[in-house]
């Protein structure tokens, strides 16, 4: 790519999710314009009045702030854990799941809702288990102090089978009138229910993970090249991987617990990423994040607009993302891929 | 002195089967260490420990006087650069970023590459004959261009000893010559010093001829049957005892050129 192309595109993938996050809180059955949503956030910073209505300004700062930032936030931590995961696995067709952390979250909420039903509880035990999974796959992919990268791959996929299997226990003891659907509506993933406290909860652990695979970025170049090639070249491989699967986890984990299991994400942007800025990680991982944060921001505005209801995120991910996908591919021939 | 030594190393993936048992040698500064053997004589096993990929169950590998196994990944990369036997393409990284990559001891660990290390790297590049080859992405090259790349890549590392299994395995003529003029090159022009494992034995006569300093290790059943030059080494002999074949061995007179060369005739029964 010519240096003049590098840059309108990066000047772009910094733009547009700013664009979007403005987007999308002026968007929705109650509209907001631009300027008066720029007061409100003005009001929220500094606590000077605005003078606009109580109403505006509880669905600005309350509602659709939180939930704005939280789909960007989120968007960026799987898709930048997809593209970390594809470079540490060689494998495109890897996502920010790879290792289980998905199915772990799963489980660990699913169990927060049979036993306790509480919505406080759901998210913290979703990342626990969501790292306690990883944890195991970590260790049963481990041989002789070294973890290859396909004992890695298999380790993830029996612990993901197995908490799958936990799941559909768990669903099947469940009440089926309230703790089944909530289960159900869980597993679809939804940033329909995002308080502020859920925000601070999740902000923490996507913020770390996110700057450790920005700090990490070039070795995935390196690790993609296989270990043997990674350790002579002058890394040393299981430390960077260690590094590398903790700050996926953390981010991954983060985004799960607050926002359920949204497919797709960390398996395809990180495509759409190398197809504008191509293959050199030092530039996929940050275009990742930006094209996450845009891409979930607009999967959401869908799902609180299109019906009367909520949407679950899951859904319209896959239902946009696919088209989109096929649609570039085609117009790439595939080249960068 | 010695560069790089081996102390009765002695490797198996089972502990009472070994691959190689008790092989020792020292490579001098400037010479071509060619390693040369039938399959599954443990060639690639060997350099696996040399490049620090198995520990062997006995004796020492030294690197100017440093314990190997006791190196850290950094100070390896920055003494040993490798040429693998075979690559396996992921991404479809452009050419520069995979030479650049040999340049990756040599960055933070939170950093990528500056321009001081590509302009490197496009140097090494311009060594192998690649010139214009950066921005090409590497999953489009042909086996003979990426095999000069993956040397490129070796290069730009500075190091003062290659390890290079099978460099010519999967080349056509035109690119095996390239590769041994660049390993002449490299040798007598850069004062490298490189270590190999090859079946084209007629290689061996090629550096022999070509000025090379090079000694040939004939490697049999875990153990070196002869260590010598070439012509020493490569005897009819030899030949017939570690491949069990029957060989002719003749001079070429073309092109002003007068090399030795190797042809398998049959089997032995």
């Amino acid at each position: 790519m010519s240096p003049k192309k590098k840059t309108i595109v990066t000047i772009i993938l910094i733009i547009l999710p700013i664009i979007f996050f403005f987007g999308t809180i002026c968007i929705g059955r109650y509209y907001v314009s631009l300027k008066d949503v720029c007061l409100c956030l003005w009001q929220g910073v500094t606590g000077y009045s605005s003078g606009l209505s109580t109403e505006t300004i509880a669905v600005v700062l309350q509602i659709r702030l939180p939930r704005a930032f939280l789909g960007a936030m989120v968007g960026a931590a799987l898709a930048a854990s997809g593209a970390a995961f594809q470079g540490l696995f060689r494998n495109p067709l890897v996502s920010s799941g790879i290792l289980g952390v998905s199915s772990g979250a799963g489980f660990g909420a699913a169990l927060a809702i049979v036993l306790f039903n509480n919505i406080f509880l759901t998210p913290v035990f979703a990342f626990v288990f969501g790292v306690i999974a990883v944890i195991l796959s970590y260790f049963a992919g481990r041989i002789d102090n070294t973890s290859p990268t396909i004992t890695l791959v298999l380790g993830g996929t029996i612990i993901q089978s197995i908490f799958a299997a936990l799941i559909s226990l768990l669903k099947y003891v469940a009440d089926s009138a309230t703790e089944l659907p909530a289960i159900t509506f869980w597993l679809m993933g939804s940033l329909a229910s995002t308080k502020t406290s859920d925000v601070l909860l999740a902000f923490v652990p996507m913020v770390i993970g996110m700057m450790g695979l920005l700090l990490m970025r070039y070795r995935l170049n390196v690790l993609s090249m296989g270990d043997r090639e990674a350790k002579t070249l002058g890394i040393h491989v299981n430390a960077n991987k260690a590094f590398i699967i903790i700050s996926a986890t953390l981010a991954t984990a983060g985004a799960v617990c607050v926002s359920g299991v949204v497919g797709w994400i960390g398996l395809i942007i990180p495509h759409v990423a190398r197809m504008l800025v191509g293959n050199d990680n030092k530039w996929v991982v940050p275009a990742s994040m930006s094209v996450g944060a845009c891409f979930v921001i607009l999967c959401d505005t869908i799902c609180r607009t299109l019906t009367g209801g909520e949407i679950p995120l899951g859904i319209i991910t896959a239902l946009i993302g696919g088209p989109f996908f096929i649609y570039l591919l085609k117009k790439t021939k595939g080249r960068n891929w | 002195m010695s560069l790089l030594s081996l102390q009765n190393v002695s490797f198996g993936y089972q502990d009472n089967q070994p691959i190689f048992e008790n092989i020792s040698f020292d490579v001098k500064p400037g010479e071509v260490f060619c390693i040369i053997g039938p399959n599954g004589c443990g060639k690639t096993t060997l350099i696996d420990s040399i490049l620090g990929i198995n520990q062997p169950q006995s004796g020492r590998i030294m690197v100017a006087d440093n314990d190997l196994h006791k190196m850290k990944p950094k100070e390896f990369a920055k003494n040993i650069a490798y040429v693998p036997q075979s690559h396996t393409k992921t991404f479809p990284y452009t050419v520069l970023d995979i030479v650049v990559m040999g340049r990756t001891y040599a960055t933070k660990m939170f950093s990528a590459p500056n321009t001081a290390e590509r302009h490197r790297a496009i140097e090494s590049l311009e060594q192998v004959g690649l010139k214009g080859f950066e921005n090409r992405l590497y999953t489009e090259l042909s086996g003979g261009e990426l095999q000069l790349v993956l040397i490129a890549r070796a290069l730009a590392q500075e190091s003062h000893i290659m390890i290079m299994d099978e460099p010519t395995a999967h080349l056509d003529f035109r690119h095996e010559l390239m590769v041994m003029e660049i390993i002449t090159w490299l040798v007598k022009e850069k004062g490298l010093t490189i270590i190999m494992a090859t079946h084209f034995l007629n290689q061996a006569f090629y550096l022999e001829n070509a000025g090379v300093e090079i000694r040939v290790a004939l490697m049999n059943q875990g153990t070196f049957k002869a260590i010598g030059t070439p012509t020493e080494v490569l005897t009819k002999n030899n030949l017939k005892d570690v491949f069990k074949i029957f060989s002719s061995i003749g001079m070429t007179d073309e092109e002003g050129i007068n090399q030795k060369f190797i042809v398998p005739l049959k089997n032995i029964r």
